[in-house]
């Protein structure tokens, strides 16, 4: 019988008690399949730790809440953009605003580029929470070498682990609900409707989830839960910006054409 | 989980942008939008309907592909025989018959590809808002469909081509088309029938129910947030299903070697299952029960009851073998049970 998935992984990780490690190990000396895959999650845990945790910092998300408030009002310009664009601008030269076509297309751009940043820093914030435990278990063992980690310990640092990725997750959630907010209104009421709806949804079911581990904080069918709901509640705010994304994307394109139409009649 | 990720990333990426593209500059996917924001349809409760006929026959070729593109109203797609692809449409509006002409259908015909797509008029102040347009095409039955729609229905029988269906709000439904290979929806059903497919399928929605019956496929992922999934007569080697307040029912056999990964919240996962060859389980539950009517092999203690009668068993995590313990199942739901049936 092969070890499950979890048991592998936490072979890999060099977590697993000294008995359950030692049986993994025979296994997987005999077996050509589970070896290969021991190799596949040891070479991505070395990857991994290459890679620097980063957490976004709250400001990132006020930034792409700001640009895309001023967006919307069309009053102003992108709160990057300004400046570059002021000294890339030939002297003497028309300003944009005077241009509504380009205003407006520079502006879509310019909000498309936050929506895009944001999805980065959420994917950034996904990353370091997948590959975080494995940088806390210091290094890979050897294929010989057994964990040593007391009970008490692990028990611990899987909790601490858990309080660390919640507040990533919530993190992301935040900056993520901050723009879905703000740009609702680009989408059909019925469909915006739908998604608050089973937002809610997934909000009790981490709700519920969240009780779970607080009772029970060695469970697994609690944490494994609790996390699952966090992924499935960012991936259902990701599809929310990528849909008004998507909306806005198709006024940028319209704009643009305008603007070419505009450059056509004009020669 | 990526419910709507693949539609929006892949999917919908490719849907407003195409309903824009190579379109006269006045006409604008801002519109389409708009149309859809400010509710499809809407002037039906003012005046008499009023409706304007579209028919076209455009040659393709039997392998050809065929895109369509709505934003308000339902599609339909049937396979038929010949080279041919039949488009009827019908424009409908409620008072002011002046609305229908502020909507166009636009057909791009090209070498061994035929796109079809709704236009709305943005020069006129967003007056043909109130338009919907429903579609009726007969296709090659060999050809490739991709239909998406905003606000509609999508429907497609009879093409054996590769098919992708896609609806924000409204079903989706296929029947005797083998090749799909994505359906979704954010607020409707997705309903499939008669797939044999090679490859992988994918079907998600955010509310509704996935449903799908024969069905033989290589992977399967299917996923909704509030909506039951539920897969009848169905044969595949990979099965990703996540659902956080649905349920999940699998009838049909699991492949030698095949890996299966449920995933729900408050749902119940249950497999029934027709002379599996044997799995290696693991089952997870935090508050549900876990029930197996197969005989199983539980952490090297035979627990089959009595000849292997239904038994309950009160743990979080059961880890048990059955058979020759080749496929792997792993079926989580925090609250919900699990059970494993004989067909």
């Amino acid at each position: 019988m092969h070890p499950n998935e979890d048991a592998l992984n936490a072979f890999a990780d060099g977590t697993l008690p000294a008995a359950e490690a030692a049986d993994i190990e025979r296994h997987v000396a005999a077996c050509v399949s589970c070896r290969q895959t021991v190799d596949d999650l040891r070479e991505m845990l070395r990857a991994a730790s290459e890679l620097e945790l980063r957490e976004p910092p709250v400001r990132a998300w006020s930034r792409i809440e700001r640009a895309i408030r001023l967006e919307q009002q069309g009053g102003a310009r992108s709160v990057l953009g300004d400046a570059a664009d002021a000294d890339a601008r030939p002297k003497g030269s028309r300003s944009d605003s005077a241009r509504p076509g380009v205003a407006t297309a520079a502006r879509s751009r310019a909000a498309l580029i936050w929506l895009g940043a944001a999805a980065t820093l959420v994917l950034a914030t996904m990353v370091g929470l997948r590959y975080a435990p494995a940088r806390q278990a210091a290094s890979p063992p050897p294929l010989g070498a057994t964990a040593q980690a007391p009970a008490g310990d692990a028990a611990q640092s899987v909790e601490s682990e858990l309080r660390q990725a919640e507040a990533h997750y919530e993190n992301a959630i935040k900056g993520l609900e901050q723009i879905a907010n703000a740009e609702q209104n680009a989408l059909d009421p019925r469909t915006a409707a739908t998604l608050q709806k089973n937002l809610a949804v997934i909000d009790q079911a981490i709700s519920e989830s969240r009780a779970a581990v607080r009772s029970q904080p060695a469970s697994d069918p609690a944490q494994q839960s609790l996390i699952e709901n966090f992924k499935t509640k960012i991936a259902l705010l990701q599809d929310t910006v990528a849909l008004i994304n998507e909306m806005r994307k198709g006024n940028e394109a319209g704009a643009a054409r305008i603007v070419s139409g505009l450059k056509e009649k004009s020669n | 989980m990526r419910l709507i990720a693949a539609m929006l990333l892949a999917g919908w990426a490719g849907a407003v942008p195409a309903l824009a593209q190579d379109r006269p500059y006045h006409l604008v996917a801002h519109d389409a939008v708009r149309a859809v924001r400010a509710g499809a349809y809407q002037g039906r409760d003012r005046g008499p309907e009023q409706t304007d006929r579209f028919s076209r026959r455009v040659k393709l070729g039997r392998d050809g592909r065929v895109s369509v593109g709505n934003v308000s109203g339902d599609i339909v797609v049937t396979g038929g025989s010949g080279d041919e692809v039949s488009i009827e449409a019908v424009k409908r509006a409620r008072g002011d018959q002046n609305q229908l002409a502020n909507v166009r259908i636009v057909v791009d015909d090209r070498a061994g590809r035929v796109e079809i797509r709704t236009e709305y008029d943005s020069s006129r102040s967003g007056r043909g808002n109130n338009v919907s347009v429903d579609y009726t095409i007969t296709v090659p039955s060999g050809a490739a469909v991709e239909m998406k729609s905003v606000s509609g229905n999508v429907k497609v029988s009879g093409v054996r081509g590769a098919v992708r269906a896609e609806s924000v709000s409204g079903n989706v439904t296929t029947s005797d088309t083998p090749k799909v290979e994505a359906a979704k929806s954010v607020s409707g059903n997705v309903t499939l029938s008669g797939i044999q497919n090679d490859g992988d399928l994918s079907a998600s929605s955010v509310s509704g129910t996935v449903s799908a019956k024969s069905v033989k496929a290589h992977a399967l992922d299917i996923g909704s947030v509030s909506g039951d999934l539920v897969v009848t007569d169905v044969t595949c080697e990979r099965l990703n299903a996540k659902s956080v307040s649905g349920g999940f029912e699998y009838v049909g056999s699991i492949a030698r070697g095949g890996v299966y990964d449920v995933n729900l919240h408050s749902g119940t996962v249950r497999f029934v299952l027709a002379n599996p060859p044997g799995f290696e389980l693991t089952a997870n539950t935090f508050s549900g029960s876990i029930r197996s009517d197969l005989p199983l092999t539980i952490g090297g203690d035979r627990d089959s009851g009595s000849g292997g009668r239904p038994r309950g068993i009160n743990r979080q995590t059961m880890r048990a073998t059955f058979g020759d313990g080749s496929a792997m199942l792993t079926l989580r739901t925090f609250s919900g049970d699990i059970v494993i049936a004989k067909r």
